[in-house]
Parts: structure tokens; sequence; C-alpha cells
């Protein structure tokens, strides 16, 4: 590295914009008097205001083990890792993750598969265990643990969970020049408790954590065409910065389609993310996902009762609207007023090359119909939603359609600073490694090296500044 | 730090600058509408925020959860003794009492609920985290299929999987409807200890909601699915074919499970003592939330709600009183309990719907609203006439009241439109009211054939919806915080209560 001076100066701040103090453009929420990132848009139409909430029923009321007095709100299952989204969405802000090595994974999920391509599903599933481990499942032996004699997988009569998962802290310090350091911490996942055989030694393994679900619709208000310009996958401008788009399926349309969504970018619009969570999550089929959450080596779990409605899902077509309607509808909190120290970390942000990647902000392309609210808004996100290597160091060697195991997709950061206000939850980067937003940007390596070492060679209160920037977003 | 450390530190950066928010009793009448072309004295608009008045509402918002919650224990009391009645005497008056005992005891708890959403104790063991016993005292929807049998709606399954048990009376015309898979639940699994431990643990088990504990389960075992004539579920277009005597009051209505289910059964035994274990783990809770609304109790919540330290607090707890209104009037009733079953013809969303009382859920929230409003609590109903009778009345300070006292024309144009809306909503929840007690509740009212903008279902959704743009005005009118702040006056972000303050 030729790097000398602590900031770039060629890279320009931009004037701050009275825009900025609204993230959301006119879809920002108050923060006052509870912070919290499951609130509608300000600008929802008064006329749509109910929908909203009936979809934030779907997404926040549990559902429930078939068979109930009617199909509208069961079919949980058979394997499950939640029984609500918001569950692990707690109040939409990020889930949050056992500091202990003895208390089983919640809110988080592990992905997994076997090495090799699928253009469909992005990755190869394991037979037993498909692409996603469910902690748990409806077997009563499970629902009422600790208060039943625990069962052997071969002898319960239902479908056991697939297994439980735990999480050893593993440290690594980082030393900053001036001589400071600070102990990071990475996850190594430990399965207990397999109900469905050993895993295979080749199995690929992903913890990720439930991301925040605020602004999903301005997102998704974004004009392709505007980030297939932002990115760079040959490094053509040789800022050593390479963003590209992941290419996925649409499970609509049944062809590939750009990635926008999904800590690797791996699905394509907000419908296919709440179905794809709604089966694989919680266990609900729905016209896009109809089948239950189960492999074909789970007897028992294709066995048990479903909650499915005369048209065979869990979730009818209207149902998944809503849902959808509710995630897109979420507004985004105002930033916070600006110290002068903030102000300071904002050019901070800029010089040292945040930017580039974190971009700060767009103009949403006009929206049809009911997502007329969405569109035309003047929007802070600071991402650009596009597929980045960040390094060894946080490399899980499990590709996702293009997305190479240290490919991920850069994280909105609005937001960022209140989630501790929101659910209590301030973890970061896919796996929740990160306790604060100082330890999320030095794990940034890859193609973000150069900017964390812009940001290591500051002087302490300018480090300081800088993340009193992100807080205040 | 937590967020009411922060809070509290903002509060105190607040009072370095907070200009004179002081006084309720300054002079409240100024000329607005001078016609005196000459130049009109620069009088400073009288602030819509005074402490006292504000120390007078949250202490009779405080008397009416009190209040609430005292009877909501009370009659939690009088089901646990109406359930041990039945239990020592296994007859069908008994099990009528019971089911008349459960339905009473909605009636103050209905009127608690604009408690919620605000961090009261109903959702907060300490005035931040959302650790409430609310999931455990009125879970919903309820996990049925875990605690005890229960008929299958046909696409819900295969050929493999029969219906269920022994029913009767009232439906498949007294005849038996036999099932197999009767053992797989708490009831039917006799290996399962039913105890204290067994609802608190699977209640906490790490899951997000509970789904067997509170008020619905008692429901549930009280009453059973609400089937049709021929025992049958629903199939969504079919529910004014079940019971639904007119004029017959609940127990008429909803789920009919026989008797024999709790006299004949082997189970029986199994169904009396969960609602015993149920019923003593609801009234421990009650108590638990009550108590964080008892008056002199040093750094309990109601001491912290009720001080008022200077005017960006006193904006704070209104705030927070009226985002309780709000919330429960949009987002949890209009939007969460009633379109949702609405606009999905879903029984199951029904927020009662085994005994078919969710007109008075929806009442009983509605009144708890206005009962903010206007500081009037008026206890609760205790013969199921539609006339609150019984509990300890409180008639204080409302916001009303408050509008009044401060006078300020912005405030009482709002309070105006608010009361109008207000009195709508309750003139359309009673009409609600009346239509189910005349024979056609909530789940017939949401069939498709009966959609239609006539319907008191619909226009109690759109006059809640009405009646919540109007809070959100007030409590915009109420919060001009951002006009006493003076930035440069300390390194703290004094709008925003989650920031920290650079020293």
């Amino acid at each position: 590295m030729l790097i000398v001076a602590a900031c770039s100066r060629d890279i320009p701040v931009p004037d701050r914009a009275d825009s900025e103090a609204y993230p959301g453009g006119r879809a920002s929420v108050s923060y006052l008097p509870f912070a919290s990132f499951e609130l509608p848009a300000a600008n929802i139409p008064h006329e749509q205001r109910p929908y909203f909430h009936a979809g934030k029923a779907l997404a926040n009321q549990p559902w429930i083990k078939a068979p109930s007095a009617t199909d509208a709100r069961d079919g949980l299952g058979p394997l499950y890792n939640a029984r609500t989204c918001l569950g692990c969405h707690s109040n939409g802000g990020r889930g949050p993750l056992p500091g202990s090595a003895a208390e089983p994974v919640f809110s988080a999920i592990v992905r997994v598969s076997l090495p090799g391509k699928n253009d469909r599903l992005g990755v190869v599933p394991d037979a037993s265990y498909g692409d996603q481990i469910q902690g748990q499942s409806i077997a009563l032996t499970h629902q009422l643990r600790g208060k039943v004699a625990p069962t052997k997988p071969a002898d319960n009569p239902e479908a056991p969970p697939e297994s439980r998962v735990f999480i050893d802290w593993l440290k690594r310090t980082y030393t900053y020049p001036d001589g400071e350091s600070r102990v990071l911490r990475y996850p190594r996942i430990r399965f207990e408790e397999l109900g469905y055989g050993p895993l295979p030694s080749n199995l690929l393994t992903s913890l990720r954590m439930a991301p925040a679900i605020h602004g999903l619709g301005l997102l998704e208000a974004i004009d392709q065409s505007v980030l297939d310009n932002l990115s760079d996958p040959q490094d053509s401008n040789g800022d050593g910065i390479s963003g590209r788009v992941n290419r996925v399926w649409d499970f609509e349309r049944e062809a590939p389609a750009a990635g926008r969504f999904g800590w690797k970018a791996n699905r394509a619009n907000l419908r296919i993310v709440s179905a794809s969570a709604f089966q694989g999550d919680v266990g609900i089929s729905n016209p896009i996902f109809n089948t239950q959450p189960c492999t074909g080596l789970q007897h028992k779990c294709q066995h048990a009762s479903t909650g499915n409605n005369s048209d065979g899902v869990e979730l009818p077509e209207d149902l998944l609207a809503l849902t959808v309607g509710f995630v897109r509808g979420i507004g985004v909190p105002l930033q916070r007023k600006l110290t002068r120290r903030a102000l300071e970390g904002r050019a901070l942000f800029h010089r040292t090359g945040c930017a580039s990647c974190h971009h700060p902000g767009y103009v949403t392309a006009s929206q049809p119909g009911e997502s007329a609210y969405l569109g035309d808004q003047e929007i802070w996100p600071y991402t650009d939603l596009l597929l980045h290597d960040m390094g060894e160091g946080l490399d899980d060697g499990r590709p996702d359609y293009l997305a190479s195991g240290s490919e991920w997709r850069t994280p909105p950061l609005w937001g960022v600073g209140l989630s501790k206000n929101v659910n209590g939850v301030t973890n970061l980067l896919h796996d929740g490694r990160a306790r604060n937003i100082e330890e999320a940007i030095l794990w940034h390596g890859g193609e973000a090296v150069r900017a964390r070492e812009h940001f290591a060679q500051l002087i302490a209160s300018r480090r300081d500044a800088l993340i009193a920037f992100v807080e205040s977003l | 730090m937590k967020t009411r450390e922060l809070l509290l530190a903002s509060i105190l950066a607040g009072a370095v600058s907070a200009c004179g928010g002081g006084g309720s009793d300054n002079n409240n009448n100024n000329n607005n509408n001078n016609n005196d072309p000459a130049p009109a004295p620069v009088v400073p608009q009288t602030d819509v925020i005074s402490l006292s008045a504000v120390s007078k509402l949250l202490d009779t918002n405080a008397d009416i959860a009190l209040a609430a919650y005292n009877d909501s224990i009370d009659t939690a009391k009088q089901l646990k003794a109406a359930i041990a009645e039945f239990t020592d005497n296994t007859t069908q008056a008994n099990l009528d009492a019971a089911k008349l005992a459960w339905l009473v005891a909605r009636e103050p708890y209905g009127q608690t609920e604009v408690y919620r959403f605000r961090l009261s104790p109903i959702d907060s063991s300490n005035y931040n985290d959302e650790d409430g016993l609310e999931g455990d005292i009125n879970a919903w929807p309820l996990g049925e299929a875990l605690i005890d049998y229960v008929e299958k709606a046909e696409p819900d399954f295969g050929v493999d999987q029969v219906g269920v048990t022994e029913n009767g009376a009232g439906i498949n015309g007294g005849g038996v409807v036999d099932g197999e898979d009767v053992a797989n639940n708490i009831i039917g699994d006799v290996t399962i200890t039913i105890d204290a431990d067994l609802v608190a643990n699977t209640a906490t088990a790490g899951d997000e909601h509970d789904v067997i504990a509170g008020y619905h389960a008692i429901e549930f075992i009280l009453w059973g699915q609400d089937l049709n004539l021929d025992a049958m579920v629903t199939n969504g277009a079919d529910r004014d074919l079940a019971v639904k005597t007119s004029g017959a009051g609940n127990l008429a209505f909803g789920g009919q499970r026989p008797l024999s289910d709790f006299s004949s059964s082997p189970l029986g035994s199994r169904r009396l003592l969960f609602m015993t274990v149920v019923v003593d783990k609801l009234i421990a809770d009650l108590e638990v939330v009550r108590d964080g609304w008892l008056d002199g109790i040093a750094g309990n919540y109601r001491d912290q709600f009720t001080s008022v330290s200077d005017r960006a607090d006193a904006v704070q707890k209104l705030t927070e009183i009226l985002t309780g209104m709000g919330t429960l009037s949009e987002g949890e009733l209009a939007g969460e309990r009633m379109q949702i079953s609405y606009s999905a013809n879903s029984q199951e969303d029904e927020h009662s719907c085994f005994s078919d009382n969710t007109h008075r859920d929806v009442w009983l929230n509605a009144e708890g609203i206005s009962n903010s409003f206007e500081g009037v609590y008026a206890g609760y109903d205790s013969d199921l006439d539609g006339i609150d009778d019984a509990g300890s009345a409180v008639d204080g300070f409302g916001f009303d009241d408050y509008i009044a006292e401060v006078n300020v024309d912005s405030l009482t144009a709002i309070g105006t439109s608010l009361s109008a809306l207000l009195a709508e909503t309750e003139a359309n929840y009673k009409s609600l009211d009346t239509t189910a007690r005349n024979g056609r509740p909530v789940d017939v009212l949401i069939m498709e054939a009966n959609r239609n903008t006539e319907n008191p279902v619909y226009l109690t959704i759109i006059s809640l919806n009405a009646q919540s743009a109007a809070i959100a005005e007030l409590a915009e009118a109420l919060d001009i915080a951002d006009q006493v702040v003076d930035d440069d006056a300390s390194g703290c972000d004094t709008s925003n209560p989650a920031a920290e303050c650079e020293g």
C-alpha cells in the first residue's frame, strides 16, 4: 500500500443537502417517543394504512400449528426457525445473537449447502438438511421441551427439529497504527442434537443475522439501471472497487434477474424475499414457494398436517400481497440532528472512501398503483446494493449465485445508529460478529481495505467523529 | 446506555435551554382575533404545554390504569372461583357460570389495552425493554392444536388424518365425532404433567410469542372451537349456520364444547386442571402489571411516569400516552385485529374466536381509548348488559380537560374534532355490538357475502382510522420541542432522546 495521507484529499465532499435529514424522503418517520423500524411510512395514503397494518398482523401475530379453527393462520412448520417474522426482525430491527456458547441461536439462521452450482436455486442444497437449518419443529416433544422426556429422533412420531445451533466466539486482535487495539470476535458454529443424521463433511455453512427491514420498499424503487451504472465489475476506473450485480433467479417469472436483497443480494425483489422467508423461516407455503420446508429425506415432515387452504398453500396470494405491502411500507427514521462532530465525521466518511460503496443518495423511480408513494423520493440509504469482495476475514466459503464466499452486498446504513433504541441490538455484518460500528469497519477487507486503512490512520478523535456521523444516520 | 438513561440525559440537557415551560396558570386569553388595525402588541404565544396540567393528566391516566387492572384482577379471581366451582360440581349450570365469568373478566381487561405500545408495565418490566407479560396474558392467536383436540378444516388435512373427539350437544345432532389423533397435545398426552411450570416454561421457551397461556387458552377450553352445526369446520361462507341464537348472548354463540368433555371424558379432569393452572398464572401476571401502577412506590413505573421534570419530559410523557391511543386505534385494533379478519374473511384473526365475543373486544379497546381522552373510567359491565355497573370508577383530568385548561386555539380545534371522531367510533362499535347480540357476531359479519360499506365492522375500522389521524395531529400539536432547544448550548442532540451527549 502506498497510502501516506490519512485521507484522500482528492475525494470531494459534497455539500450537505437539507434532504439528508429525511433519509426516506417523504416516507421518513419520527423516532419519538419510541424508535422503531416497523412504522408505516409517513406518506402512505390514508386509505392504504389499514392494509399496512393488516399485513403487519401476518408478520407479527404468531403462526400456529395446523390444524386450528380455520385455515387462515395455521400451518407453522413442520420445521421452522420462528413463529413470526418480527420474532427475529424484532421491532423491524436486526435480530439478537447469543453472547454465550451455552445459549442456542434463535433469531439468526444458518444457511447450508454443498459445493457446486445451481442456476435456479443459487446453491446446491444438502439432501437431508436442505439449504437452511431449522432449529424448531411443531413436534410436541419440542414445543414442550424441558417438560416432556426427549425422544430419540427415530422414535419421535413427529418431525424433530433439524438441530440446535450454538456459537463459540473466537477472538482476534486488531491494532491501529497509533498502537490502540481492539479485540474482535468471530463465530464458529456448533451443531447439537442433529435430527436427520450426521452432516456431510463438505457441508458449507454460513451464519446469518436477521437484517433490519425498514426502507426496503424505497430500495426496491431504485431503478436497476442506476445500480448497473454504479457497478464496475472489471474496476475499469482503477479505484480498487469493483462492485457487481448478482444474477439470481426470479421464481415468479422463472427467469434470471438482478439480485438486490439479502446479505449476498440473492433475491430479486421483496415478493420473493418475503415468500422465501415465509417458507424457509416460518414453514408457511405460499404461491411462490408452494411446498413445505421438508427435504426428500424428511418423511415425517412431509407427512405432517399442513395448513393449506383450498388453493393448496398456507398463505394465499392476497395475504402474501398484504405482507409484502407491509414490508414495502415501513418508513425510515429521520436522521438525528447533526452535532458539529458528526458533521466533521460526514466529511471524513466521504474522504476515507466509505461513500464509494455506501453510496449516499438516490431518487427513486416513479412507482405504479399502490406503491406510488414510494416513487420520486430523494432518499439517503448509504448503499450501492452491489456485491463487493470483502476479503478473507469475512469469507464464509459459501457461494450464492454469482456471489463468492467473500462477496457481500453493501448493507444500507440508514437507521444504523438508532438500532440500539429499536431493540437493543448493535451487532453488525452478516453473522453479527461486529458488536458496534467501529468493529464492523475494522472487519472490512478486500475492496474495502483502502477505506479501512484510511479510517485506521485517522487520529482517535477523528475516528470517533466518523462513527458519530454513522450513528446519526 | 439504556433508553431511559439516555432519555434522562436528554431531559437534563434540555433543562439547560428549555425556556419557561412552566405555568398553566398564565394568561390564556390572548386575543388572537384582534380586529384593531393598530399594530398588535407582541404577546408571547401561550405555550401548549402546561406542567401542572400535564401532571394532573398523567395522574388520572395512572389512576385509570390502576383501577382497570385492579378490576381485571378481581374479575379474574371470580373466574378462578367459577372454575373451582365447576371442578367441584361439573354441571352444565356451572360450565355456563364459568363462561359468564370469563366474559365478565374480559370487560375490564379490554379497557386496559390502551396502555400497550408505550413501554408501560404490560409491555415492559423496566420502562425500556419489551419484556412485558402481554404475551402471557392475552396470547393470541392461540395454538389450540397444542392444547387440546381440534376438528380439522378439510383442506388442512390428508386422508390419513380424520376428525377428532367426543363431541355432543348442540352440534352434529348430539352425536359423537370420533377421532384418532387426540393424544398428541397437552390435554391428550397423559404423560405430560399439567402444572404451573408447564405453562410458565412453555410460555417463555425462547419463542417470540406465547400460544398456550392467558385468557384465550381458558376461552378455548370453555367453549371449544366455533364449529358449524354439523360439527365441521366452517368453510368461510357458512358461519351463519353455526349456533348463533338471537338474543341469547354469548353462551349460545361460538364453540359448543359439550359438558361431557369435562364430566365423562377420561381427560375431563385434565381440562379442568389446565384451566386452574392457567387462571392462576393469569392472576399472578395481572398482579405484576398492576403493581407497576401502584401509587407511592419509589422507582416503580408509575413513579417514573408521573414525575415530570421539565417541559421536554412533559411532551415525552404526553406523546407516550398518545402513542398508545393511536397505535391501538389504527395499528392494533383497526388493523391487526379487524382489517385482517375483515379483508381476509379470517375467523381465526377474530380476537375472541372461540366465544364469538369479538364485538366486546372491539368495544372495550375503543372505550379504553376514549377513557384516556376523557380521563374517565366507568368501571366494567358485571352482568353483560352493555352498561358499566361495577368496579372502581375514576373521573379525573383527561386530554379534553387539558385542552380546555391551556386554551390554545389550535389545540381546541383538534380536541373538538377528536371528540367528534371518538363519538363516531362509539356509535359504530355500539352498532356492531347490537348486531352481534342480535345473532350476527363478527365471524358472520366478516363473511364475504356480508362485506359492504354498511357493515359495522367496516364502519368501525374507518372511524378508528379517522380518530387515529386526529390523535396524531394532537401529538404533533403538543410536540414542539424543537422550538426550545438551543443547539449550541451543549453537545447534546436534545431533539433525540436516543443520542448520547458529547462532553
